[in-house]
């Protein structure tokens, strides 16, 4: 089956309409292992490091059955870099998907048409019918996913689960077919309940959010050093699938309401409300410290770290600020702020 | 004043600014009274981002304060490092932009409004249409400030938008602008009195007019005004937008301007080379550009100083006088969405080669501004394609506009050079 790429500072994109298309939604991860030498040439330096690092994937060629592109408002960074895969990457078809800064009616009717123009441009390009009843049965679909994600994520709290593991299976179910990942699903939550929890005496309960963080490898480093992500506030977590689409609206309706109702990123507004979910994350898993990791050069979170400071100050939650660059490099430089960290909590 | 008395008087120093230009101390005085004035009577205020419609506002008898204005004032006066590091201790990174860490420092300090302060208003009004810093910038002081903000979603406009995008992306702005009435109303209990608002749209209009007039002046050779000019006349087009005195400053300027054309004299004195320059210039050292004088370069168009003048920079569809007073909420809605300094980069190209034709540009300084990630995201781009596709000499420097520490004089002296010998080779092959 083709696939259409996504291209998401949050997760913003509907895999609904894409799947209705007769394609596998596919988002794009990033790659630590990549020098991003090609993008060098179109991104200044003081540019996040993460988007540097799916631009160079772009120049450098996308795998041949990825069929086109649809990136989603998100940062300035993102959203600018959009002309630049548009003039130097090799792709048929590429959509902007403008998801709304705000969530309010004004923003869901806005997000409504820009949703059925992409639509209107999937159809015309690959000669292809979207239908109502098809998104219906791919929320239907897109919910089971989440359910099981969540179900499988809550299991953190009982030890037999690191988020590393989570991370990958989150990773896993956004870049293949989807009854493929339901099926994954369903096992694993079959294995993750019949496994022993896992003994780590030494464990430190924390919450992670920031930026996207999409590197799996970065996260078993923080396990590494004691932690035990026992819940978190990110895009490769929670937000994936904390709600549910409603099955009986109007589908397009439904999936505007699904995403302005999910817990919000930074890149969004009012981005300050991002605290109160992590706060109602906190009291409710027991969490013993909070870590903000900013990919470097990520506005959206630098904007946001002295409010989550000063608000976790209050609560008397201990919190680590820290920014990372994208190479397995940079990453073992940030491990005595993590055994620093460890040691206040 | 004879036309040889001219020629005199501009070839006496190098590169002189027009005396009309000197007077916009005193028009950007009034505003500052403006200001003061509303605060006494109890009126009305609000902070605003550049971008967002500040007509609006004189519309509904609400005064309006840009915080980036303010900043560049205390960049003038020096003080804007200090005021950044003191929002860096606040926890704001040294990477996030220098506007926003300069009103971080300026409120927490207290400083007063003629270094660049700027005082707690009755409400902000905000837009993404330029940047998200200036999303994030409202918030945070909304929140410490305890203000509330009105934020105006401005969908972004990519390479391949469409006509049929672009209608339906202005309809939500332009609902959202009645929102923006609707919550003025609600905070200051003003209502929008239509025929006031066209009359204040109509002023913008002209206002708009002439600073194009003038920058039409400066396609002649020797062009008559230099960035002493515009660097510093900009201001009413970001703070005055709807009121009579820039209007009549500006025509002043053009009277002046178009006399030097007519004599044939030129701000240079013996201009040789004929530059563009994209990007906000370093406001803690206006005086560096002076230095581009001694290989006898002056720049004559700069993006950014004419993107505010935004009737005349939409690529979409004309935004003629009548139509603008037909339905100056609808109008206004336009011209949020679209004018040269978010052009996108395939639109940018196509300005970038035009204006290069029409002003008769040798070549270019590209800023790659630090603070400014939205601006500099296509500057390595764009540089290619002028130059490879339409062989227009382009050269990048690093810097930032409040942030005298990233400015590093020696080596963007150097390279300026370097490419002044460029441009001069090619002249004379
Ligand atoms: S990490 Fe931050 S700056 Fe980078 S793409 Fe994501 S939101 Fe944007
Ligand atoms: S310099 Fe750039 S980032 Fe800063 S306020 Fe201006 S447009 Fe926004």
């Amino acid at each position: 089956m083709k696939k259409i790429g996504i291209i998401d500072s949050c997760v913003e994109t509907p895999e609904e309409l894409i799947l209705s298309g007769g394609f596998i939604p596919y988002r794009l991860f990033g790659d630590s292992s990549l020098s991003p030498l090609k993008a060098d040439e179109h991104l200044p330096p003081t540019h996040c490091v993460w988007a540097r690092n799916i631009l160079e994937q772009g120049l450098q060629g996308l795998p041949d059955d990825i069929m086109g592109i649809v990136s989603t408002h998100g940062c300035d960074c993102m959203n600018r870099q959009f002309d630049i895969w548009l003039d130097s990457v090799d792709m048929e078809f590429m959509y902007f998907l403008n998801s709304p800064l705000k969530r309010n009616a004004a923003a869901k009717k806005f997000f409504i048409q820009d949703m059925k123009e992409l639509i209107r441009q999937i159809e015309e390009h690959y000669n292809v019918k979207i239908t109502d009843e098809k998104i219906r049965e791919n929320i239907q679909l897109m919910n089971k996913i989440r359910a099981l994600l969540k179900e499988i994520s809550e299991f953190r709290t009982k030890m037999k689960i690191k988020y590393s593991e989570l991370h990958e299976l989150i990773k896993k179910v956004q870049t293949i077919d989807k009854q493929e990942a339901l099926n994954i699903l369903e096992e694993k939550l079959k294995d993750v309940k019949s496994r022993p929890s896992i003994k780590e005496n030494e464990l430190k309960n924390i919450l992670l959010t920031g930026s996207g963080l999409d590197d799996t490898d970065f996260i078993m480093n923080l396990e590494n050093a004691g932690f035990h992500i026992v819940i978190d506030d990110l895009c490769i977590g929670t937000h994936y699938f904390w709600e549910q689409a409603d099955e009986g609206a109007d589908p397009l309706e439904s999936i505007a309401n699904y995403h302005f109702k999910k817990p919000i990123y930074s890149a969004k507004v009012p981005s300050h409300q991002r605290y109160n979910f992590i706060e109602q994350l906190i009291d409710t898993y027991e969490v013993k410290g909070v870590i903000n990791l900013a990919e470097k050069f990520c506005e959206s979170i630098l904007y946001d770290h002295p409010f989550m400071n000063k608000k976790l100050k209050e609560k008397g939650v201990p919190y680590l600020f820290l920014e990372k660059e994208y190479n397995t490099e940079a990453y073992k430089q940030l491990s005595t702020r993590f055994d620093a960290f460890y040691e206040i909590i | 004043m004879s036309n040889s008395q001219e020629r005199e008087k501009t070839q006496r120093k190098k590169s002189k600014m027009l005396d009309a230009t000197k007077s916009l101390k005193n028009i950007m005085g009034r505003h500052y009274l403006a200001i003061e004035q509303a605060y006494r009577d109890g009126n009305p205020t609000a902070w605003a981002t550049s971008g967002s419609p500040v007509e609006l506002l004189y519309a509904m008898k609400v005064q309006p304060m840009l915080p980036e204005n303010s900043a560049t004032m205390s960049a003038a006066q020096h003080i804007s490092k200090d005021l950044i590091e003191l929002a860096e201790t606040q926890g704001f990174s040294y990477d996030l932009c220098s506007y926003f860490k300069t009103n971080i420092g300026a409120v927490s300090k207290g400083i007063n409004t003629f270094k660049g302060g700027i005082r707690k208003p009755t409400f902000m009004m905000a837009t993404d249409v330029i940047c998200d810093t200036h999303v994030d910038w409202f918030q945070t002081q909304g929140e410490r400030m305890n203000v509330p903000v009105y934020l105006i979603d401005v969908p972004h406009i990519v390479s391949n938008v469409n006509q049929r995008q672009y209608q339906y992306y202005k309809k939500y702005v332009e609902e959202q602008l009645w929102g923006l009435m609707d919550f003025i109303q609600e905070h200051t209990g003003n209502e929008l009195d239509m025929e006031h608002a066209r009359k204040v749209a109509e002023n913008s209009y002209k206002l708009s007019e002439v600073w194009r007039d003038i920058y039409e002046l400066r396609k002649n050779i020797p062009s008559p005004i230099s960035t002493k000019d515009t660097f510093g006349g900009l201001f009413p087009l970001f703070t005055m937008p709807g009121l009579k005195p820039p209007i009549k400053l500006y025509k002043r300027m053009y009277r002046e301007a178009k006399g030097r054309v007519d004599a044939g004299i030129g701000a240079l004195p013996n201009e040789e080379f004929r530059l563009g320059f994209e990007g906000i210039p370093f406001w803690y050292n206006l005086k560096y550009f002076a230095m581009l004088e001694k290989f006898n370069a002056i720049i004559v168009y700069e993006p950014y100083t004419f993107a505010f003048a935004k009737f005349f920079s939409n690529p979409f569809e004309e935004i003629s006088k009548e139509r603008l007073l037909k339905d100056p909420i609808e109008a206004m809605s336009s011209l949020m969405l679209s004018f040269w300094y978010i052009f996108d980069l395939e639109t940018r190209v196509k300005w970038f080669k035009k204006t290069t034709e029409d002003w008769k540009i040798d070549g270019w300084i590209l800023h790659n501004n630090v603070s400014c990630r939205p601006n500099t995201a296509t500057i390595y781009d764009l540089k290619r394609h002028l130059q490879d596709d339409y062989d227009i000499p382009c050269l990048i420097i690093d810097a930032d506009q409040n942030d005298p520490r990233k400015f590093n004089e020696i080596q963007v002296s150097n390279r300026i050079e370097s490419f002044i010998e460029i441009l001069r080779k090619r002249k004379e092959t």
